[in-house]
């Protein structure tokens, strides 16, 4: 199987952080959308990083483990030969979704909010 | 539905990567692999046209999805989320032959239409080439034996010779069964009983009488009188102390012309597996060995360890004066008895953090010392976050969290074959970049011995604070062992993730000759202090537990053995373990 998809990135990064109470025009600029957001991330490089510091984070509480041992507990059932990449990441992105621990989303999530504070316009 | 070449299984292409080849000629990803980008160096590989590039898919103009996958055919970028939307479905349906694409962020194969990862041989070696950054042969840095470690895509394929065979203990089948009863006698027949205890104990148990603080000795001679393929070589006559002593003028007259202790060996296994049963003292085996450590030969306690190296040297010493300078490779085993048996091959990368270029070299090894945890029951935090993903370790590592702070054998294992990042004053000379540069080092077994040893490092000598002492921690170990994990070519998986691996032929075989498990039969133990200890062994024979201890043996229960502190651990290829049956002597 392929490396283990980043899927809390994509979870965390659907739910922006809620607008200011203005109406401000000014505030189309500080909304950026989560395509600027992510293409920002991407061409500084920080979307690497962050990914890295994810996977040390998710190897360490032990989540890829888990998710190792659900590909492998479902192949054995369905047999080596009758289970595809998009069988085994429908299988466990519910299971795996819900099971990162909070602290890792908390961490993550500062440090976004901090990239993007830094480079505010 | 996958073959199996070198040993491991490479999937069988799908039918539509299938007619993508016939289609595109030979090498139909060459165009892809100009497209591979490694950041950072020795890291992760992705695709991307541009090194600047920020995919996204054609359709729905998405850079944020979680699989982008780039069309081989023509080069377009598609998300692909099956159930909610798969742009690169879409693309692979509406247009034939577009149904290959590549994954932008994992560099893996990827079939739209079967929904599955596929396999190619020469791409897969394109991005290991790209990962290793150099392909070219790597010289020593320890200036110790090396070997050419080169990633060459177009290396024929290996076939094995051999087909692999499971391991089945053997069965007598009717005409064994006969012969057996009709012309065999049992080994303890009525004329040896008064000589066995009534327990029936097995062959070559012998209690060894104690010299003046030599249960060092004594305890490592106990454990190589059981090993299964040193047993085997003395008892088969394969050293014959007399033809030996012939041979080398003992007949000059001079007494001991020749010392050999592979001769003193052969007398100790013809002791000790005579029947008798009263305890043996190996003294001629100590004054031999006396001759041969000089600095060691004195009444004071030594180190079991040491004791156990020493006369391996002294092995392999005689028998190499006999023989011209053997031409065989360092680890082959091929020069003695004693390397034949414990000698393996270790693999150390060192790869630079600045450039990524990686240095290999081959070390041969009798056993492997491990460190215990620096701390028990601690953060497993700490030491993890040492090992770097740029080296993408996702090792079957013991979960930190479950830490309940028993230090296991595995988990030592795990912890030496972990790559380490090497301190700051540490740096070491980088071919490429031509100056000393922070590294990343990672240890692995690149040929495994029949017998492997594992000494625990009890024994810590501090040099600043100039005192020793001994580390009395437990550690848990198997009775079975699955070396595979810890082997050359499983930590090169781990480290490039899902590929077809295009090593050369050398690599496989060095791994796949022999299996990869392992029985315990043999523990050395230390209790008490540094300077006043004393050690024991514990044998397996016929599946029960006998403690060694000097010149008293006993039967225990595994349980004794499980709880005792080990020191060195013996264990054997599995094939070369017989499990014998619970009843001697019956027909």
């Amino acid at each position: 199987m392929s490396h283990s998809h980043e899927l809390v990135i994509k979870s965390s990064m659907s739910r922006p952080p809620p607008p200011p109470p203005t109406t401000n025009k000014d505030q189309q600029r500080q909304n950026p959308s989560l395509q600027e957001i992510n293409i920002k991330l991407i061409q500084s490089g920080e979307k690497e990083r962050l990914k890295e510091l994810l996977r040390e984070r998710l190897l360490e509480c032990g989540w890829i483990d888990e998710m190792k041992a659900l590909c492998r507990a479902f192949t054995r059932k369905k047999g080596r030969n009758n289970v595809t990449v998009d069988d085994l990441v429908h299988v466990i992105s519910p299971k795996g979704r819900s099971s990162i621990p909070d602290s890792v989303k908390a961490e993550l999530l500062q440090r976004i909010r901090a990239f993007l504070a830094s480079t505010a316009d | 539905m996958s073959s199996k070449i070198n040993g491991h299984v490479s999937p069988q292409p799908c039918p539509h990567l299938l007619v993508f080849r016939s289609r595109n000629g030979p090498k139909p990803f060459r165009a892809l692999q100009d497209c591979i980008r490694v950041k950072p160096p020795g890291g992760r590989a992705a695709i991307r046209r541009e090194p600047t590039e920020v995919p996204r898919c054609g359709t729905c103009e998405e850079s944020s999805r979680s699989r982008l996958y780039a069309c081989v055919a023509c080069a377009a970028v598609f998300c692909h989320a099956p159930l909610l939307h798969s742009h690169a479905s879409d693309h692979s349906l509406s247009i034939p032959g577009h149904e290959i694409a590549v994954d932008v962020d994992r560099a893996e194969l990827f079939c739209c239409a079967c929904g599955d990862q596929v396999y190619d041989r020469d791409f897969d070696a394109a991005v290991v080439l790209a990962q290793t950054v150099n392909a070219t042969a790597t010289t020593s840095t320890s200036g110790s034996t090396a070997m050419q470690c080169s990633v060459a895509g177009s290396q024929p394929e290996n076939l094995r010779k051999r087909r692999r065979v499971d391991y089945r203990p053997w069965e007598p089948d009717s005409g064994e069964h006969i012969s057996r009863g009709n012309q065999s006698i049992p080994l303890l027949d009525a004329a040896n009983a008064s000589l066995v205890s009534s327990t029936q104990q097995p062959w070559g148990l012998r209690g060894l009488n104690n010299l003046g603080n030599t249960c060092f000795m004594n305890s490592i001679l106990q454990a190589l009188l059981h090993t299964p393929p040193l047993r085997n070589y003395f008892l088969g006559d394969r050293h014959n102390r007399y033809y030996c002593q012939q041979k080398n003028g003992a007949i000059n007259g001079t007494k001991n012309s020749r010392l050999c202790l592979a001769c003193d060996m052969d007398a100790l296994f013809s002791a000790v597996f005579s029947g008798d049963r009263t305890p043996y003292s190996p003294a001629k085996f100590l004054y031999s060995w006396w001759q041969h450590a000089a600095n060691l030969a004195s009444y004071e306690q030594q180190d079991a360890h040491e004791f156990f190296i020493s006369m391996l040297e002294g092995i392999h010493e005689k028998v190499e004066k006999d023989k011209r300078k053997s031409q065989s490779p360092a680890g082959s085993g091929d020069c003695c008895i004693a390397h034949r048996v414990f000698s393996g091959i270790l693999r150390s990368d060192v790869m630079c953090m600045v450039c990524g270029f990686t240095s290999t070299t081959y070390d041969p090894c009798v056993d492997i010392s491990l460190d215990l945890e620096p701390n028990q029951g601690g953060s497993g935090k700490s030491s993890s976050a040492k090992s770097l993903n740029s080296f993408n370790v996702e090792a079957d590592c013991m979960r930190p969290n479950q830490n309940c702070g028993i230090s296991t054998l595995k988990g030592c294992l795990e912890r030496f074959t972990r790559a380490e990042k090497l301190g700051s004053d540490q740096k070491l000379f980088c071919q490429k970049c031509q100056v000393r540069q922070e590294s990343l080092k990672q240890m692995s077994i690149r040929k495994l011995p029949l017998v492997s040893c594992f000494h625990v490092k009890r024994f810590e000598h501090s040099s600043i604070r100039k005192m020793s002492r001994k580390v009395d921690r437990y550690l848990q170990f198997p009775f079975s062992l699955d070396m595979a994990p810890y082997l050359s070519s499983s930590i090169l998986r781990s480290r490039f993730g899902n590929r077809i691996f295009p090593f050369d032929g050398d690599e496989q075989d060095a791994s796949n000759d022999l299996s990869t498990e392992f029985e315990l039969f043999a523990v050395v133990t230390h209790s008490g202090r540094l300077d006043a200890g004393h050690y024991v062994t514990y044998l397996r024979l016929s599946n029960q537990w006998y403690k060694c201890e000097d010149a008293w043996i006993t039967q225990v229960n595994e349980s004794i053995v499980r709880a005792a502190q080990g020191y060195m651990m013996f264990y054997v290829q599995k094939v070369l373990y017989y499990k014998e049956s619970e009843n001697q002597g019956t027909s």
